[in-house]
């Protein structure tokens, strides 16, 4: 089950539509962070399930965060949030151990098969 | 009804396609000008009748109108033209091809799909050509259809540049007609205008496509030499110099001679412009000038 | 952003026109290394409220070069209108005709000079960065645009020169200022999109109509 999500994005915006995406009857805890920096700080205090990452912020960029928090907990599971879906991208994204990338703007469907992407991850690390 | 009308009548290249390149439409111009029906084409892909469409640059357009809904130009001074076609009237005689200017954008269904996309063709021959005339008219002496200075100016400067960054030789020569002046007195303007087209004559005879003959001013030449060292270049004003010296001019039953004097340069790393080698140049030929004319220095 | 744009947008407006560019110009970039196939980075957009005549002042503050510039100028038009201009330092035409003719066949006669040549690439990858861009913005936001041939409307240009404003001197112009680097070389460009007054209503509701199809 995912009962915890940490959003890391400097958008206001994009953190909301991501909120407005996720099914609201899960009951899931929402939690936000504005950068990488405290993306990190936050994913410790935390330890949420899943956590959202944008690529492009100041203080510390996704992909630094990224691996910091794989670090932390190598079994972490970190969707990465971005609109350049790039080739380059994406291989870079995967290689820091991510588990998967969603393209920006997200939709309802994409978000959909994330959260069940990351509870088939997260019951494997369990079990 | 109105909108095909104009698509068949207008004074350009129309033609739809489809996203696997097929011809959807093509009108009046352009069976006209390709000499392609219509019927003949559309249904077919246009690769089958422009092979040489069928390359990187042109895909990687059409993918960027079908895929992302861009828009692109095809410009007539990088592209030349996309359709081969032969220009219009008299303009056969200076040009192989019609010159183009093309665009391309998608077309979009009523859902904001891009189903299809359009080329549109325009001839710019004419303008080219007006162009090309402007640009000779600036750039060339019209007594004597050699370079100018405003050529020497706006074009040489440049090739200065790259030489130095490429380290490159190139040479100057400054040429100056002895006692011009009173070729004019003596036999008349006509006779001395012959002169001059007599000289330039033979300096073009004597240099190689590639080297740059320049009407500094009323008398004065200016000659560069692209890859050509100082030693070198002193070769060629000596030629030059003999040229002109040993035949004698025939203008309208009057024999006469004339004399050239010619002032060399090469370009160092230190001259950082044209001026600076046109200065050692003059320098060169004011020498040549003291020692009694018909010299090179 | 300016205090410009504090007067022309309430808060929230503000932070959705920052999100759809983030996500125009980080999706134009993936679009980019498609259609070229160079990896092109583009920064996060700024964007600012700047009056046509402080625009030369701006532009020279912006692009920390004190050298000389090529500017393309291209024109859009949807309900989102107006026009981008692309600008390079000058050299930087070299780079670009080197990097978008590895591999590919050399375009045009053999009686083209060199710097023709580079001038009419340097159009030609104006003309898809900047479609690129416009066209991302434009499909967030659900409006399609043309555009105008690409035109070099100023060629080692000084910016330095305050006489020269490609702009209306009394209009009014949203910035949106991106640098994007291309990866192999180290080219950097600054384009600016300015639209009109006009354009910004059909902004405003654009931008809650974003947000509201997520509801």
């Amino acid at each position: 089950m995912v009962k915890s999500i940490l959003i890391v994005d400097d958008s206001p915006v994009a953190r909301m539509i991501m909120k407005k995406c996720l099914p609201e009857s899960l009951g899931i805890t929402i939690i936000e962070a504005k950068n990488g920096q405290e993306g990190v700080e936050k994913y410790q205090q935390h330890q949420p399930d899943l956590t959202f990452m944008d690529l492009t912020m100041p203080v510390m960029d996704g992909f630094t965060a990224l691996s910091l928090i794989k670090a932390i907990n190598p079994q972490a599971v970190v969707v990465v949030a971005t609109a350049d879906i790039q080739e380059k991208v994406l291989q870079r994204v995967e290689d820091l151990g991510a588990l998967l990338t969603l393209k920006k703007p997200p939709s309802k469907q994409a978000l959909a098969d994330a959260l069940k992407r990351a509870k088939e991850a997260l019951a494997q690390v369990r079990s | 009804m109105i909108f095909d009308q104009i698509f068949e009548t207008i004074n350009s290249g129309l033609i739809v396609l489809d996203r696997d390149m097929k011809v959807c439409h093509w009108n009046r111009w352009m069976a006209m000008h390709a000499h392609i029906a219509s019927e003949d084409i559309i249904g077919r892909s246009l690769f089958e009748f422009y092979p040489e469409l069928n390359r990187p640059h042109f895909l990687r357009n059409c993918k960027a109108v079908l895929a992302f809904g861009h828009f692109c130009f095809f410009s007539q001074k990088l592209h030349k033209y996309l359709f081969p076609m032969a220009p219009v009237g008299s303009l056969v005689d200076h040009f192989e091809q019609m010159q183009q200017s093309c665009a391309m954008g998608p077309l979009r269904n009523e859902e904001g799909g891009i189903e299809k996309c359009y080329i549109s063709v325009q001839d710019v021959t004419e303008v080219v050509l007006y162009q090309k005339k402007l640009v000779q008219l600036t750039m060339t002496d019209q007594l004597t259809g050699v370079y100018n200075r405003n050529f020497m100016e706006s074009q040489l400067s440049k090739e200065i540049d790259r030489c130095q960054r490429y380290q490159h030789d190139l040479s100057l020569l400054m040429i100056d007609v002895d006692l011009f002046k009173t070729i004019n007195d003596n036999y008349g303007h006509p006779c001395g205008d012959f002169a001059l087209k007599t000289i330039t004559r033979r300096i073009t005879a004597n240099i190689r496509k590639t080297d740059f003959l320049i009407r500094y001013g009323g008398d004065e030449f200016c000659c560069i030499l692209t890859e050509t060292s100082q030693q070198d270049a002193y070769i060629v004003a000596e030629l030059l110099r003999k040229s002109i010296a040993d035949t004698p001019f025939e203008f309208k039953d009057r024999i006469f001679s004339s004399t050239v004097s010619i002032g060399v340069a090469g370009l160092n790393s230190d001259d950082k412009h044209l001026e600076c080698l046109l200065k050692k140049a003059d320098e060169a030929l004011y020498r040549a000038k003291q020692s009694g004319r018909n010299t090179v220095t | 952003m300016n205090a410009m744009v504090e007067e022309i947008f309430a808060t929230e407006e503000k932070d959705i026109l920052q999100e759809v560019m983030n996500i125009a110009f980080g999706q134009a970039s993936a679009d980019l290394a498609e259609v070229i196939d160079i990896f092109v980075v583009l920064s996060v957009p700024n964007i600012q409220v700047i009056q046509g005549r402080d625009l030369p002042k701006y532009l020279l503050e912006e692009i920390h070069s004190s050298g000389l510039v090529n500017i393309i100028e291209q024109g859009f038009l949807g309900k989102f209108s107006g026009q981008a201009l692309l600008i390079f330092p000058c050299g930087a035409e070299k780079v670009l005709l080197n990097l978008f003719n590895q591999g590919a066949e050399a375009v045009g006669g053999c009686d083209i000079d060199v710097d023709t040549l580079e001038l009419e690439t340097l159009m030609e990858v104006g003309n898809i960065l900047i479609g690129a861009c416009i066209g991302k913005i434009a499909e967030l936001l659900q409006d399609i645009v043309t555009y105008d041939p690409p035109r070099l409307i100023a060629q080692d240009f000084s910016l330095e020169h305050p006489k020269c404003c490609p702009i209306d001197e009394n209009s009014f112009a949203i910035s949106i200022r991106t640098v994007f680097r291309f990866e192999q070389e180290d080219v950097e460009g600054y384009l600016f999109l300015i639209t009109n007054q006009r354009s910004i209503e059909w902004l405003k509701k654009a931008l809650y109509a974003f947000l509201e199809s997520f509801e």
